[in-house]
């Protein structure tokens, strides 16, 4: 940061949606932050997109409504947009520009970090390993979450992500270690009263001390929205790399992400690909999702779950197609389970965890934990098989064993699936529930553990 | 003999009575210390699980007081703090308003103006300054050709405004406005100060 501003331009020859194209500029750099300032002396911040021919496109972040071409002027202030950052941000509340929200002034930067990042060296990256205990039985057992890894949750409209996500933030944590844990919650694009609950649901359970949240709201503008998770991402990162936490970012919800991102390429009358949404969606979303990861010889790492709700449930939809390239698996939420009260609706059969492998085990969770989760697994899905032939020929129609897999799929969504939003479970209770399912089954139905845990685990009827 | 017939009979029926009752009473004992054994497991893990759902409960309370009255302290200490920042800010701002017109601030006007004409990268401007500097200024701009003072003051600590002439552009080099850039670093050095943030 430099003393030195920047030159204010009065040429404003065009605002289009929420883009200002100011005349006559000469110095402007490309994402160089821009203080637009009305006839009244309100101001509003943008950065800059394009530049040339003595022109610069600015994006301006609180949208144009009220602005004028006479009387508006734009203020390049010479640097790029960042974000103060202090380990004093823990326990704050800011807005989707990374503005206090709850009242506080605004935090003693130990640093300013452009919000945009520094993409992270590949040889440097260390692969994610370390298990991150959620507290939901079916995350924990069946989808387990590694830190530094992106696993996201593809959910539908309507349904109970925002609680699901509320309840990660407030439960998650790292067991058998000492290192410190934060969590960093960008909301993109909800409605007020799901902004409240999260605040609220985090300060009445104590976990608001650990946490830094953004809240970019329904009514504010859209175009905020590019900033949210870019800012949230900067605060996660210092954590993580600068102070040596393991830090969970939740990012909720993407689709708004998406959509802003989209407005902004109506604008500039870019060609559009598939469902309107610019050609290069997949590139802008990974600049998001590979900032998640470890590094070699550093102690924090970042963790993301993104929230993404399938328009329409279609997860061929370019926005959780293009996110599923990137990340590593996926957590479905399931509309039938939803109707049917299941709380968290998860649909394991359409879920994966592509690091969970490495994150469990003996030393991280628990030496059968691997063969437990692949063979409830298996007799879900064969449930599931039975379920459907049940209604073809009638439950009197299944076998004795048929009609014991029907039981297993019972068990699992009533006892395993279902859990409170207040209920936090460990990894051992997660565990014996899971072998409880599958203690409903008779020993040789059990194909995928191997003996000695079977002697130790199965629980006789 | 018919009556102790009948007594024999009586007593062989008490006897086997006895043994009937006494076999029940045993049957039923051992049945009542059976359900009592199977019990004895299962309340030992009722009152497992409630001690434990209790322990959860407890942490998840304790958690709450202990996260929120933190925040608390932490907040009144940020706001403290915050109000101790903008009294020394203020002070300052008053002692920088009061610096009597030296050598040395006319050399960091010129330095202004200097800075001012080179980003706009024009010497034909309109400089706008306040009251106490306007003679400075005014004697300053002989070097820049085509430079103007406004005739209008500005409300401003010192520095100066400058303005191309088509109204196309302007720098604001004003000690106010280069201290509202730097305020985030020197509310950094001022905590320091104060023993926060290091």
């Amino acid at each position: 940061m430099t003393a030195k501003g920047g030159v204010q331009y009065s040429k404003i020859a065009e605002i289009k949606g929420p883009l200002v194209v100011v005349d006559d500029v000469e110095n402007a750099a490309f994402d160089e932050l821009v203080e637009i300032e009305t006839k009244e002396g309100e101001r509003r911040l943008g950065k800059v997109l394009e530049v040339g021919n003595g022109k610069a496109i600015v994006q301006v972040f609180e949208g144009t409504t009220g602005l004028s071409i006479s009387g508006t002027s734009a203020k390049f202030v010479g640097k790029l947009m960042e974000m103060p950052v202090s380990k004093e941000v823990l326990g704050r509340v800011f807005d989707g520009l990374g503005r206090p929200k709850d009242g506080l002034p605004d935090p003693i930067a130990d640093k300013f970090i452009d919000i945009n990042g520094e993409p992270m060296n590949p040889e440097q990256r260390e692969y994610p390993k370390d298990f991150i205990q959620t507290g939901v039985s079916v995350i924990d057992g069946m989808i387990t979450l590694v830190r530094g890894q992106k696993l996201p949750i593809f959910s539908g409209s309507g349904m109970s992500h925002n609680i699901l996500a509320a309840q990660i933030a407030r439960q998650a944590n790292v067991v058998g270690t000492k290192d410190d844990f934060a969590v960093v919650f960008a909301a993109i694009g909800v409605q007020y009263s799901e902004a409240e609950y999260f605040r609220r649901s985090l300060e009445e359970s104590g976990a608001l001390k650990r946490s830094v949240l953004f809240l970019n709201t329904a009514d504010d503008p859209a175009i905020e929205r590019i900033i949210t998770p870019r800012v949230a991402l900067t605060v996660a990162e210092y954590l993580a790399f600068d102070l040596g936490m393991h830090v969970l970012v939740i990012l909720t919800d993407m689709t708004n992400y998406a959509e802003a991102l989209r407005e902004i390429s109506a604008a500039r009358e870019e060609v559009p690909g598939r469902k309107g949404y610019p050609g290069y969606l997949y590139t802008d979303l990974s600049t998001i999702y590979e900032r998640a990861g470890k590094l070699n010889g550093r102690k924090g790492s970042v963790t993301q779950v993104p929230i993404l709700s399938m328009p329409s449930d279609d997860i061929t939809h370019p926005i959780p197609d293009l996110t599923g390239y990137i990340t590593e698996g996926q957590i479905v939420l399931g509309r039938d389970l939803f109707r049917q009260g299941v709380y968290p609706p998860i649909n394991i059969l359409m879920s994966l965890s592509r690091l969970m492998k490495d994150g469990i085990g003996a030393g991280s969770t628990r030496e059968d934990h691997s063969e437990i989760s692949n063979q409830v697994y298996d007799a879900y899905s064969r449930a599931q098989e039975v379920r459907a032939l049940a209604g073809i020929v009638g439950k009197a129609g299944l076998t004795d064993i048929d009609l014991k897999y029907m039981d297993v799929g019972d068990v699992f969504e009533k006892e395993f699936l279902t859990q409170a939003t207040d209920e936090n479970r460990t990894i051992e209770e997660t565990l014996t529930i899971l072998w409880k399912i599958v203690s409903k089954l008779p020993k040789n139905e059990i194909t995928k553990i191997k003996d000695k845990y079977v002697d130790q685990y199965y629980q006789e009827n | 003999m018919t009556d102790s017939l009948l007594a024999k009979s009586i007593d062989k029926i008490l006897e086997k009575t006895e043994k009937e009752t006494l076999v029940n009473l045993e049957n039923s004992f051992s049945d009542a210390k059976q359900t009592l054994d199977n019990s004895i497991p299962k309340l030992e893990q009722e009152f497992d699980k409630i001690i434990s759902d209790g322990k959860k409960e407890a942490d998840k309370i304790e958690k709450q007081i202990i996260g929120s009255s933190d925040l608390e302290v932490r907040n009144k200490q940020l706001l403290t703090l915050e109000i101790a920042i903008d009294k020394v800010f203020t002070k300052a701002l008053e002692q920088i308003a009061n610096t009597t017109r030296s050598a040395d601030y006319s050399n960091l006007m010129k330095t202004l103006l200097d800075e001012s004409t080179k980003i706009l990268s024009t010497t034909k401007v309109i400089v706008s300054t306040n009251s106490k500097d306007k003679d400075l200024v005014q004697s300053l701009l002989s070097k820049y050709p085509g430079a103007e003072l406004s005739s209008e003051t500005i409300n401003c600590l010192g520095g100066v405004v400058v303005k191309s002439k088509d109204g196309a552009m302007k720098f604001d080099n004003t000690l106010d406005a280069r201290i509202q850039r730097l305020k985030p670093l020197i509310r950094k050095e001022i905590a320091t100060k104060f023993g926060v943030g290091n």
